[in-house]
């Protein structure tokens, strides 16, 4: 009789077993983020509250102009609200990102990792998730169903399609960009990271590319590619021709970003001694 | 019988001049302890710079869309250039005030140090201060001196209408330093209550961007909204530093706002030693 326990599964026998050991994570998690109930429900009205700051400031602006360099309302509304569906998948599984330096590098608990037969990365982003994300997909979708009603766009299966194609693509963009950042804290330890500076750019991204002159417009693009995480997949739907054909290159950039994160996060695993606390 | 009495033991003082040089070492401390994280403030320089462009670029646009559609030159008061430099200042601003005195202090609160720090000859609120400003000396050197060192010639940003505006504005900035510290004490003594505060702290992020005036000056938000601020604190951290630079007060206008900022300053400091003196005692340690 084999060993259970080293018997080869091949490919996709180890994925299955991986990803039901990470639905017991889940439901740990759930039951430990309940146990501090407060916060939880903290959590949630500051997602809210930080979206509703966002839509605060559009509104203001608006207030001030018909439109933004030909841009409407209804369409910043768009973009914005699409730019929260990526966001919120990102921010589902991102916490650990966020607080990895701190948590796993400095504190040493990565240790722990490479002790699990488990894929590293899958851990790390599977160990705690931010519920309250839903909140923010949730919003997203109501401001595109709002906005587009506005715009008169009609949600048939090609734009459904489209949208969880895209939103997935873009939330690759995001996680790419953080995971690649995050991996920096294998060489260079540093409690924060650099993310926090980073998450900020973000807020650009919600706004038409064009208003922006071009060093931008290219920073955006090609060097922190957050233009593809909102822009360019949400002008798919509110039709402008220009820039439509620019969001088929979504799950290209998404690909290429993650891919490229992943690539030097397993050097940076090869990379890490302990802190030997 | 002798025995009986006793020893009237002098209660042990720290003079003055040692209190001094106590702090003074956290101060220097902090200082070399960001020194060893330097990186993160060559990123922060460039984001910064992105941050400030971002703005320059959105801002140029809804001027530009103002004036087409209704011939106006200002909003909100301000001019576009006015609205730039106030961009570039609060950032600049921000840079050097910055801290996370909150999540250091929930983090002793939440892995139980903090008991530690009950038994040493200092109080935690001073030495969170202190460190606070060795942070921002060491920021004001390393971070808020490079971005001023792009941003200015880059973005064009006028100098204040009166060169000693310049230096009531780093006055104002370092009452900021003191009020925005002070908040954040405040916000990490909710640990001690809550536990865990990640949710707190997220809100705090957001809500303190946009009522500080980081985000957008008040004046383009309608009457109510500015009323509302106008009796909060939040605006000394931010908004009054920055209207200060770009001479929108002057004289009385400029003493009273430094007056009521040091009012604010002490009168925070003073409720953060209150409540942590009240918190303090229902200190749980979870775990062990």
């Amino acid at each position: 009789m084999s060993d259970a326990s080293t018997r080869d599964r091949g490919f996709f026998g180890e994925t299955i077993r991986q990803g039901r050991i990470f639905v017991w994570y889940f439901a740990q998690f759930v039951k430990m983020r309940l146990a501090y109930r407060t916060d939880f429900v903290i959590d949630a009205l500051a997602v809210m509250f930080s979206a509703l700051v966002q839509l605060a400031v559009l509104l203001t602006l608006f207030n001030k102009v018909e439109a933004l360099k030909g841009w409407s309302f209804e369409q910043v509304l768009f973009i914005y609200g699409f730019s929260l569906v990526p966001l919120g998948l990102f921010n589902l599984c991102a916490v650990n990102l966020y607080r990895f330096a701190d948590a796993f590098i400095i504190e040493g608990r990565f240790d722990r990792v490479l002790l699990r037969p488990l894929n590293t990365l899958a851990q790390v982003l599977l160990e705690s998730f931010n519920i309250s994300a839903f909140n923010e997909m949730g919003l997203g979708l109501a401001l595109m169903i709002y906005a587009g009603r506005k715009l008169s766009l009609s949600w048939g299966i090609e734009e459904i399609l489209a949208l969880m194609v895209l939103a997935i693509s873009s939330s690759l963009v995001y996680s790419g960009v953080f995971l690649a950042i995050t991996s920096v804290s294998f060489w260079q330890e540093d409690r924060m990271g650099l993310a926090p500076p980073v998450y900020n750019v973000i807020r650009f991204s919600r706004y038409p590319i064009t208003i922006f002159g071009a060093p931008v417009r290219f920073f955006l693009t090609f060097v922190l590619p957050f233009a593809w995480v909102a822009f360019y997949p949400a002008t798919w739907f509110i039709g402008s021709p220009e820039f439509a054909r620019w969001a088929y290159f979504t799950p290209l950039v998404g690909g290429i970003v993650f891919g490229g994160a992943v690539l030097i996060w397993s050097r940076g695993v090869r990379n890490y001694s302990s802190t030997g606390s | 019988m002798r025995s009986g009495e006793a020893v009237a033991l002098r209660p042990w003082r720290r003079t003055a001049l040692a209190t001094v040089g106590l702090y003074g070492h956290f101060i220097r401390l902090a200082f070399l302890k960001f020194l060893a994280y330097r990186l993160r403030y060559y990123t922060g320089v460039i984001s910064y710079t992105i941050f400030v462009a971002g703005h320059y670029y959105l801002y140029g646009a809804l001027f530009a869309s103002r004036m087409s559609e209704t011939g106006l030159e200002k909003i909100g008061g301000l001019t576009l250039q006015e609205m730039i430099t106030y961009v570039a200042v609060s950032w600049i601003g921000r840079s050097f005030y910055f801290n996370n005195i909150h999540r250091d202090l929930s983090r002793m609160i939440e892995d139980g140090s903090i008991s530690l720090q009950l038994i040493k000859p200092y109080h935690v609120q001073n030495v969170m201060m202190f460190e606070a400003v060795g942070e921002a000396g060491f920021r004001l050197i390393m971070f808020s001196l490079p971005i001023m060192v792009v941003v200015v010639p880059v973005f064009g940003i006028q100098a204040p209408p009166d060169p000693l505006l310049l230096l009531w504005t780093f006055v104002s900035f370092c009452l900021a330093l003191v009020i925005y510290s002070q908040f954040n004490f405040l916000i990490g003594l909710l640990a001690f209550y809550l536990k865990n505060i990640q949710g707190v702290m997220r809100a705090k992020m957001v809500a303190f961007d946009f009522l500080t005036g980081v985000i957008l000056p008040f004046s383009f938000f309608p009457e109510w909204f500015q009323t509302v601020v106008s009796w909060l604190p939040f605006q000394y951290i931010s908004y009054v530093p920055v209207t200060i630079y770009l001479g929108k007060r002057s004289g009385d206008a400029l003493a009273e706002a430094l007056v009521l900022q040091l009012a604010w300053a002490v009168g925070l400091w003073l409720t953060a030693r209150w409540l942590y003196a009240f918190s303090v005692r229902r200190v749980t340690v979870q775990g062990g």
